[in-house]
């Protein structure tokens, strides 16, 4: 309809160009009512509820009539409440297993995965994701039998195997926490391996061509081509994995219930308990703006850092 | 991104290399990757086993792989007894029309940042990705009360809203779109006087069929999956999910193991069946973000 785009378009040069003119659609309502269904669901469920949040916490209100305004009173409370310390703990302990523990390995496996001439290599990805598919009450319902100090499928496997059960995975304050870790680690490997694997077979391979011209060995190939080649990848993999660690809930809530002595009590956990259990509806809004604070925080640095989430076309 | 395509396939290195050294490292390669299965799968597996098992064999020692004897009286007693079909029908449904809204909610504004340039964009596209870092704890409270004080508490209608308007889903939409729709179609679209939402509807709709199926899938995972939610929102035991009716079976006083089992089995079918059938999209559209950054 403008001259740029008049003539036949075919040739790359030319639908490139045609594209970088698209400005002439400046004026058009178009591309607005194309997001707008978009934002009107944004601003009524995630932005008002955030704006909400922030207000709510100000006030004491245990649900019913008026919330009553006490300032920064909730924020002074949590700074000195020794189970809300537990829970960042806690919660910072499954954002590094998440991170360092998980996030490597299923880099490893999908390395694995890509050695090349690998037979059935869609099998293996498939069945290593299948995890991610079951609804998280059934894994942690699951794993709440498996880790069963008496009858559980792991203590009856090392009675077999080495003759010793009868660990108590669940209730011992420290072996509680490697249950959770363990149950994350079965949960997400798979699932992160299926994008660190698109990430490797993405990579040029003229770039290991050249880096076996220069006579670089493995290792050496990992690093300088590999690992630079997976940037984008494994920034939007850890950045994920933050989040997702972040806010657990399910395991902790069904398998430990947040002990014991709340050495598996997460954040989100500490939230829903005070809002829903204990009626502190402005307590736990302080404790949310916390956790926001904290999560969105370091993941826009993380964005920033690793340049991911711009606008591309 | 297929099977068939391996990166580092240089010929010549192949035939140097196939020594005895690096066939017994295929060996342990291969030994590893089924160990790391069985480590996957094994839970799913006793799960399955102890479903058709009378309750006192779920816990023999040793553990028997095979039910013997083998019975159906957990998913007898889980579907006569319980009202597992209830959960079932609002699980489902709910997911379903949670994906139906998500998935056109996305398009449009995938659609909408792939393909226009306009005033703003940078900005709107930074504060829709930018929410994929806000923690749904952050909007639990919140939304249970404004939902609950507007008299929108219903769980028909607010089980679904969460799932409705993912960032994730747009961010996913909008890079298949830059990459797979072509801009010569709809200018030449545009030159025939279509109008821009019967572009989208004819044009770009049909070409995002593949992507559609792996954003839907996501999407109907993520709502049938969850549990806080629920758990927060619905009182009313006539209105469990699925997640929220195999809580009550876990929690009750004598723990319904052998029925938990088999509700675990039932409630995961439909998910693995339509993984099954659409795992190709799913794996692969899950990735095409991610890749690009």
């Amino acid at each position: 309809m403008t001259t740029a785009i008049a003539g036949p378009a075919g040739s790359t040069r030319e639908r490139a160009h045609a594209n970088r003119t698209a400005p002439r659609l400046k004026q058009s309502r178009a591309p607005y009512l194309f997001i707008a269904p978009f934002y009107v669901l944004y601003v009524l469920f995630m932005l008002v509820p955030v704006l909400v949040s922030l207000w709510l916490s100000l006030t004491e209100w245990v649900g019913l009539g008026t919330p009553h305004w006490v300032g920064l009173r909730n924020y002074r409370l949590l700074a000195t409440d020794v189970s809300f310390h537990r829970a960042l703990g806690n919660t910072g302990v499954f954002v590094m297993i998440a991170v360092f523990v998980v996030v490597p390995l299923a880099l490893l496996i999908a390395q694995a995965l890509n050695t090349r001439g690998l037979r059935v290599r869609d099998l293996w990805r498939t069945a290593y994701f299948v995890p991610i598919v079951v609804s998280p009450i059934i894994v942690a319902l699951i794993f709440g039998l498996i880790f069963d100090r008496q009858f559980g499928l792991l203590n009856s496997v090392l009675r077999a195997l080495f003759g010793t059960g009868g660990v108590d995975w669940l209730g011992d304050p420290d072996l509680a926490k490697v249950s959770i870790g363990l149950v994350m680690l079965w949960r997400w490997t798979g699932y992160l391996t299926v994008f660190f694997l698109a990430g490797l077979q993405a990579v040029p391979k003229e770039l290991y061509e050249a880096a076996a011209l220069d006579g670089a060995g493995r290792i050496r190939t990992f690093t300088t081509v590999t690992l630079p080649a997976l940037k984008p990848v494994t920034a939007f993999v850890v950045v994920t994995s933050f989040i997702g660690a972040a806010q657990i809930f399910e395991e902790p809530y069904l398998l430990t219930g947040g002990g014991p002595a709340e050495s598996t009590l997460s954040v989100t956990m500490f939230i829903y308990r005070a809002a829903f259990q204990r009626q502190q509806f402005g307590y736990a809004a302080a404790a949310a703006v916390v956790l926001f604070v904290l999560v969105f925080g370091l993941s826009q640095l993380f964005n920033r850092l690793f340049g991911i989430g711009r606008a591309t076309s | 991104m297929s099977a068939t395509t391996s990166p580092i396939r240089t010929s010549t290195h192949a035939s140097v290399r196939s020594s005895a050294g690096a066939r017994s490292r295929r060996g342990l390669l291969y030994l590893t990757l089924v160990l790391l299965l069985l480590a996957f799968l094994a839970p799913l597996v006793w799960a399955l086993s102890g479903s058709f098992k009378p309750r006192g064999d779920i816990f023999a020692y040793p553990p028997k792989l095979l039910p013997d004897p083998f019975t159906l009286h957990n998913y007898r007693a889980l579907i006569e007894d319980q009202p597992f079909a209830q959960w079932f029908v609002m699980s489902t449904v709910v997911a379903v029309v949670a994906t139906v809204v998500s998935v056109f909610v996305c398009a449009l504004a995938g659609y909408g940042f792939a393909k226009f340039r306009f005033a703003g964009k940078r900005l709107l596209f930074g504060v829709m990705f930018s929410s994929l870092s806000i923690p749904f704890a952050v909007i639990l409270v919140p939304l249970f009360v404004i939902l609950v004080k507007t008299g929108l508490g219903s769980p028909w209608f607010a089980l679904i809203v969460p799932w409705v308007a993912p960032a994730f889903g747009i961010f996913m939409m909008q890079q298949y779109i830059v990459q797979s729709v072509p801009d010569s179609v709809l200018e030449a679209a545009r030159i025939d006087g279509a109008s821009e939402f019967g572009i989208f509807r004819r044009i770009v709709l049909p070409l995002l069929r593949p992507s559609l199926g792996a954003l839907a899938v996501w999407t109907f995972l993520q709502s049938y999956n969850s549990f806080l939610w629920p758990l927060v929102l619905v009182s009313d035991s006539s209105q469990y999910t699925l997640p929220l009716g195999l809580q009550t079976l876990f929690v009750s006083e004598q723990r319904q193991y052998d029925l938990v089992m088999a509700g675990a089995v039932l409630a995961v079918l439909p998910a693995v069946a339509l993984f099954v059938l659409l795992r190709k999209q799913l794996l692969e559209g899950l990735s095409t973000g991610a890749v690009k950054g």
